[in-house]
């Protein structure tokens, strides 16, 4: 083992107060020109809000929201860096102990396959008992061992759809079902502005991959065309901050475009982030 | 822009110059549940053994929240056992439903037979966390964060999203 065990788990356990607690700046600054552009007073005063609970949160290193989400890790790992068997369970204890710290919601279902699902196994009542969701690993140029914490919450995962398009060799096509799909999610979710992340890829597996990947490298203040359209139509819809009407639905979009095969079908992983989302923070090794 | 502070429980007076659009800041004592318990809270109606659990429905307020180390803060109020439960909880006495989400139609209808109103705030834990007073699991201790609560609270920040058959949605 050639890592400072402890030292891992106190960075990670500090990443993931931070991704439970803070907003970055490229968001609040986005919050600050969506407050400077709404007109209906309500609108404006959800958004402010909204970031008067960030700056909150971030000052008392508490949860932003009470459901604090699952737990996801997303590692960067450069040409001469390693991810050891050793180093994931240094990060696992570190997440452990961040849920201890936030805390992370005692939301963990206990029991075998069958009382996880219809929760008859009952609820842990530790916050550490959550388990974090299968790591993503991705190979970069920068030499670095980066890890990125993201808490991702349940109202997003109830609204967000991955699902196969036809895109009958129209770009306009897929965009145009990428927005419908989340106009129908945005007016449900009650908890906008969204940060809409997509992944584009070759099945379910690679279009969810992708789709962290964009919201691990989303910036609020850089779109590509194809990510301001989509902002752009669903923001047509009138849905608003909390639902409640107004120009803001949705802040940006996120979307990671990976190889496609030679098929008439794209598979498309839509998620609607909430008013917090991505929550998010990194941190080298 | 006028900010109403509205106590709980309310009166028909106080409902009945609600309208779509206000914000309010309501305190007192209201109850937190949410997709777990609500049903729970339905059966316990039916077998009339509220009251010897010290719980009083008429003209309060029914929070859709977890009630956790974590705080507290809306869930999706559209959920099936959420929305759901509404009639009767409705039916029952409540008069404010409180979380986050739109609504049907006939859940909207449903509200304004009784005078009651759908109110939506923001998920904003770390301003409530403050004005969260005092807590009390009511029943149905084993549900965890998913408890039936009693809450004490101060100015929690709403939107009236739905009353007198108007809604925002």
């Amino acid at each position: 083992m050639s890592f400072d065990y402890n030292e891992v788990v106190a960075k990670v356990a500090d990443t993931l107060v931070r991704a439970g607690s803070t907003f970055r700046e490229d968001k609040k600054e986005a919050y600050r020109r969506a407050i400077a552009s709404e007109e209906l007073p309500r609108a404006k005063w959800n958004l402010e809000t909204i970031l008067e609970n960030a700056e909150v949160a971030q000052c008392n290193r508490s949860p932003l929201c009470d459901d604090t989400g699952i737990p996801h890790v997303f590692i960067e790992v450069g040409p001469n860096r390693a991810v050891t068997g050793s180093l994931m369970s240094a990060i696992q204890d570190g997440v452990r102990e961040g849920l201890r710290t936030l805390p992370g919601r005692p939301m963990a279902i206990m029991g075998d396959d069958k009382a996880r699902i219809d929760m008859s196994g009952g609820i842990s009542p530790d916050s550490d008992a959550l388990a974090t969701a299968p790591f993503l690993i991705k190979e970069v140029d920068e030499d670095v061992l980066r890890v990125h914490v993201l808490m991702l919450g349940g109202g997003p995962a109830i609204r967000g759809i991955t699902h196969r398009i036809f895109h009958k060799h129209s770009i306009d096509v897929v965009l145009d079902e990428i927005v419908a799909r989340t106009k129908d999610a945005t007016k449900m979710l009650g908890c906008t502005p969204c940060a809409v992340a997509i992944g584009v890829g070759r099945s379910q597996y690679e279009a969810t991959a992708l789709m962290m990947e964009a919201m691990v490298y989303g910036n609020f203040g850089k779109q590509s065309p194809m990510e301001q359209y989509i902002t752009d139509k669903v923001n047509e819809t009138d849905v608003g901050p909390l639902g409640l009407n107004g120009k803001t639905t949705v802040l940006a979009t996120f979307m990671k475009v990976g190889p496609q095969r030679a098929s008439g079908v794209r598979v498309v992983a839509m998620r609607p982030g909430c008013c917090f989302e991505p929550r998010i923070a990194s941190v080298e090794l | 822009m006028e900010i109403k502070t509205i106590t709980a429980p309310f009166t028909d007076e106080v409902l009945s110059q609600l309208k779509v659009g206000d914000i309010v800041n309501v305190s007192g004592i209201i109850y937190a549940g949410r997709d777990a318990v609500l049903p729970k809270i339905v059966e316990m109606i039916d077998e009339g053994t509220l009251e010897q659990n010290d719980i009083h429905l008429q003209g309060s307020v029914i929070f859709h929240t977890a009630v956790s180390p974590a705080g507290v803060g809306p869930t999706s109020s559209n959920k099936l056992e959420i929305e759901g439960t509404m009639p009767q909880l409705t039916a029952a006495g409540i008069r404010m439903h409180l979380g986050k989400g739109a609504l049907k139609k006939e859940t909207i209808e449903m509200f304004d037979k009784y005078n009651a109103v759908y109110a939506v705030i923001a998920p904003v834990t770390a301003l409530l966390n403050s004005k969260v007073k005092a807590k009390r699991c009511v029943a149905h201790p084993e549900l965890g964060m998913e408890a039936f609560y009693e809450l004490q609270v101060e100015e929690f920040p709403c939107i009236i999203a739905a009353a007198h058959g108007q809604s925002m949605f």
